[in-house]
């Protein structure tokens, strides 16, 4: 299941404490903070504050300035222009060792743990207890390890487990323990629920309200909307590196906070446009590549969009991998407008007219170190050569129109990619596969981790080009996307097809009841 | 900026690039202020001569480490491409012509070897290229039987001792090499590859790049070159044994690494490499001329090799922390981009 909806029931008690809140101090306040680099104005004059104990949600799309402003919070850069006051007094953050000195903590989308360590090693790694001579009081490392865990509620994990074997959940509670271990009073939490499960994501809301009964402040950014309601006190909205407002969450609702962070009404999420469904494009006919894609079979026709729906493992990414010729199928045939094919290579899948977007846009997507230009050329390098010579005039063109079409934020085609933010990378990969002229696109998670305009964008897009009479099959992992811009749902589980819904029936219980199947 | 700029400039001088200039040029001025031998055109071209064998190396070396990749047999390829030249002409009764034919293909095969297994079955580059290191070395010494070839026809001598237009033959060849190879890393598809493959190789796979075939050939590359370095090299030292080019490969390495190609694999210039190979060259003649001994030399060479690296990577961090913009993780410059295997 996608952790659509997590509980709400608690959120209701919290009022009072908030009107009380008003009155303190604040633990910390940036004032006017501006940041530029070159050619981007990341942050014009923004002011936040974080008061004691509470839960303050930061939002905006991608490119708003968040990213940038936590950086400056936990001493990573050093702000332009503004100041930053710690208890009142100023400070100046030299350095995220200064930071976390300060007590601010930051926990990152990637988590920056060892994996051959122990639970109690990574904790306590930099500033372990230590006995004479400097060497490691052991005892007392898992002791305190101990007490952490009792803080927290935490039953479920044991000190002396080896990091590398939890689950990404379980790692991000590794990171908050470190954290606290390090009496944080500040914890600043970069989109903690982006690849975490359902479960986790209960789990993780648990400790953070247990964090705030502590006295905790936490800075929460998210894109989920639904997370904002469930935990926070307050919310402040940032769009262009500007601060549009900060409100109490129960003075504030879903459709004002999305009209904040755009600037606009949304009028759906979900914008896919009837067209008519032309003869088959992509037809797999038992394809197999054991163990995670057995004997499926399915059609996708022109113009429309088939959603694939699933749980995390149930073979969706493998599915897309094998017709895009990364992982060849071992067995089965693929068509291709009618024709049998042999797709052995991604090379071959290109030139059948396959693209494919992959989920994991840092090491299948996007080569990030390269720039704008070189990433949107790769696909289609050869076509924009004469006798293996780079056309640099030709691939300088199509970056620009790359850019121009897909309202990329970039300071311009020689940026490197892995610089810029989540969404206008997205928007490269998008843009390097449509450069190859596809007939048949492949979307593995589309809109994960990209703001609600960004994601907006992408969803009118494929409608587009479905329209244009692209056979297009998403992969994804939140049911109103699949609901909402899906002709038909196929869903997945353990490597075959579980289910196939057309349009009018499917109905989110029924999807899900596929998705998790009978027991 | 206006694309029409962008599409026209050239590859942009690194900032190592200009660091090895600088230090190359200084480097020139204070040997030839120390010894009146050094700056004459036939020291320097006698110079150019002893480095063919290690630049013309270099080239495809510099492909291979661009990929994240190494190769540590070229040594010993070219050790077991000299005695193969040597044993089938006087010992199996080839023809001299045949005979190098057959040292060059033995190099692509040795390469072609690496590269299979490095390609097919996964063996890390490291790995591979030091087993075969050992093996070419024991096949030299195991033909050979420690019995050295001399006696070869004086048209043989030409291109290793031999001048065209007043310049050694083999430095045509090494530079017609820099020129092929430099036009490939630098404006080629295939070039373009090639650093794609070194950042993030499962991204280049997922974009259509054929990267098991790039690397086959750029191995097997290797291996051809190290057979044409064994030819040069035989016939300028007009004798072939199982020991030569023993110990070459870190010569090879070091030119490349010193001309700022990244060990870690996508950046890296043939420029650079060349800047690198005569760097070295330049510091050992021009230190031997003064008086220095080879062991102090060699010193000298591994300093220089530190100091241009701290330059180098002291004007990155500057300009990164002066431009940094907008990465995910305080790590994000250093391993973005980089799979983990």
């Amino acid at each position: 299941m996608p952790p659509t909806e997590p509980p709400i029931a608690e959120q209701a008690p919290r009022a009072g404490d908030r009107m009380s809140a008003a009155a303190q101090q604040p633990v910390l306040a940036l004032e006017g903070v501006t940041k530029s680099f070159p050619g981007v104005q990341a942050l014009r004059g923004v002011s936040f504050d974080i008061l004691p104990g509470e839960v303050h949600a930061l939002l905006g799309e991608n490119g708003a300035g968040k990213s940038t402003l936590i950086k400056i919070m936990s001493g990573v850069h050093h702000a332009d222009g503004g100041t930053m006051r710690l208890d009142g007094q100023p400070i100046r953050l030299g350095s995220p060792l200064a930071a976390r000195a300060a007590g601010i903590a930051t926990i990152y989308q990637e988590l920056l743990l060892f994996p051959e360590l122990t639970v109690a090693e990574n904790v306590f790694m930099g500033h372990a207890p230590r006995r004479r001579w400097g060497a490691l009081d052991w005892p007392a490392i898992r002791e305190r390890t101990r007490t952490l865990f009792a803080a927290l509620d935490i039953n479920d994990l044991d000190p002396a487990q080896v990091v590398g074997a939890l689950s990404v959940g379980n790692r991000q509670r590794v990171e908050i323990l470190r954290a606290l271990s390090q009496d944080a009073r500040i914890l600043v939490m970069d989109e903690p629920t982006a690849a975490l499960t359902e479960h986790d994501v209960a789990r993780l809301f648990a400790i953070v309200r247990r964090l705030r009964a502590r006295g905790v402040s936490i800075v929460y950014i998210t894109h989920r909307l639904e997370e904002v309601f469930a935990l926070a006190d307050r919310v402040t909205v940032l769009r262009d590196g500007e601060h549009v407002a900060t409100r109490p969450v129960a003075e504030t609702d879903r459709a004002d906070l999305i009209h904040m962070m755009v600037g606009r009404r949304i009028e759906s999420l979900f914008p896919k446009t009837a067209v008519k469904i032309g003869p088959p494009v992509l037809e797999l006919r038992g394809l197999s590549r054991p163990p995670l894609t057995r004997d499926v079979s399915l059609t996708v026709h022109a113009g429309e969009i088939v959603g694939l729906a699933g749980l995390v493992g149930s073979g969706r990414s493998e599915l897309a991998q094998a017709i895009f010729g990364a992982t060849p199928a071992t067995g089965g045939s693929i068509l291709v407008n009618g024709q049998a094919v042999r797709v052995r290579s991604v090379a071959e899948a290109r030139r059948l007219g396959i693209a494919y977007v992959p989920e994991d846009r840092a090491t299948q997507g996007l080569i990030r170190p390269m720039t704008v230009r070189e990433n949107t050329s790769l696909a289609v390098l050869s076509d924009l050569a004469r006798l293996g010579f780079i056309d640099r005039a030709a691939e300088a063109r199509l970056a620009q129109e790359t850019v121009a079409q897909f309202g990329v934020r970039t300071a311009g085609i020689e940026q490197v990619v892995g610089r810029l933010s989540g969404g206008n990378q997205q928007k490269i990969v998008l843009g390097k596969w449509l450069a190859a002229k596809p007939k048949i696109l492949i979307l593995d998670e589309p809109t994960r981790g990209i703001d609600v305009g960004a994601k907006a964008e992408i969803h009118r897009l494929m409608s587009e080009l479905a329209g244009r009479g692209l056979a297009v099959l998403m992969i994804s992992s939140e049911l109103p996307e699949v609901l909402g811009m899906s002709d038909r749902v196929l869903v997945m589980r353990d490597g075959a097809l579980a289910g196939a819904f057309p349009r009018a029936e499917a109905a989110q219980e029924r999807v899900a009841a596929a998705m998790m199947g009978g027991a | 900026m206006s694309d029409r700029s962008a599409a026209l400039r050239l590859p942009r001088l690194a900032a190592h690039e200009l660091v090895l200039l600088v230090i190359l040029i200084v480097a020139l001025a204070v040997l030839a202020a120390l010894s009146d031998r050094f700056f004459t055109l036939d020291n320097l071209l006698n110079q150019g001569m002893l480095m063919t064998e290690v630049g013309l190396m270099a080239m495809p070396m510099t492909f291979v480490i661009v990929t994240g990749g190494i190769d540590l047999s070229v040594g010993s390829a070219l050790g077991m491409c000299a005695i193969l030249l040597g044993y089938s002409w006087h010992n199996w009764g080839f023809p001299l012509p045949l005979a190098i034919g057959f040292a060059l293909l033995a190099g692509a095969a040795g390469g072609f070897v690496n590269g299979w297994f490095i390609t097919r079955l996964n063996v890390p580059p490291l790995i591979m290229t030091i087993a075969t290191l050992a093996l070419y070395r024991g096949l030299a010494e195991g033909i050979s039987q420690a019995h050295s070839v001399r006696g070869y026809p004086d048209w043989f001598y030409g291109l290793g001792q031999g001048a065209l237009f007043g310049v050694p033959s083999q430095l045509w060849l090494f530079f017609a090499a820099i020129l092929v190879f430099g036009v490939i890393l630098g404006f080629t598809t295939f070039g373009r590859a090639l650093r794609a493959i070194g950042f993030n190789e499962t991204g280049a796979r997922f974009s259509g790049v054929p990267v098991d075939r790039i690397k086959l050939i750029i191995y097997t590359a290797s291996g051809t070159m190290a057979g044409l370095a064994a030819w040069i090299f035989v016939s300028r030292v007009s004798t072939t044994r199982s020991d030569m080019g023993t110990g070459m490969e870190l010569d090879v390495i070091a030119a490349v690494v010193l001309g700022g190609t990244s060990i870690f694999g996508g950046v890296g210039t043939v420029f650079g490499t060349v800047l690198g190979l005569l760097l070295i060259q330049l510091l050992k003649d021009g230190l031997a001329l003064t008086g220095v001994k080879g062991d102090a030399t060699i010193m000298v060479i591994g300093t220089v090799l530190i100091a241009s690296i701290l330059v180098t990577s002291f004007a990155e961090r500057r300009r990164d922390a002066a431009r940094a913009s907008n990465p995910r993780s305080p790590r994000a410059t250093t391993t973005e981009g980089r799979e983990t295997p």
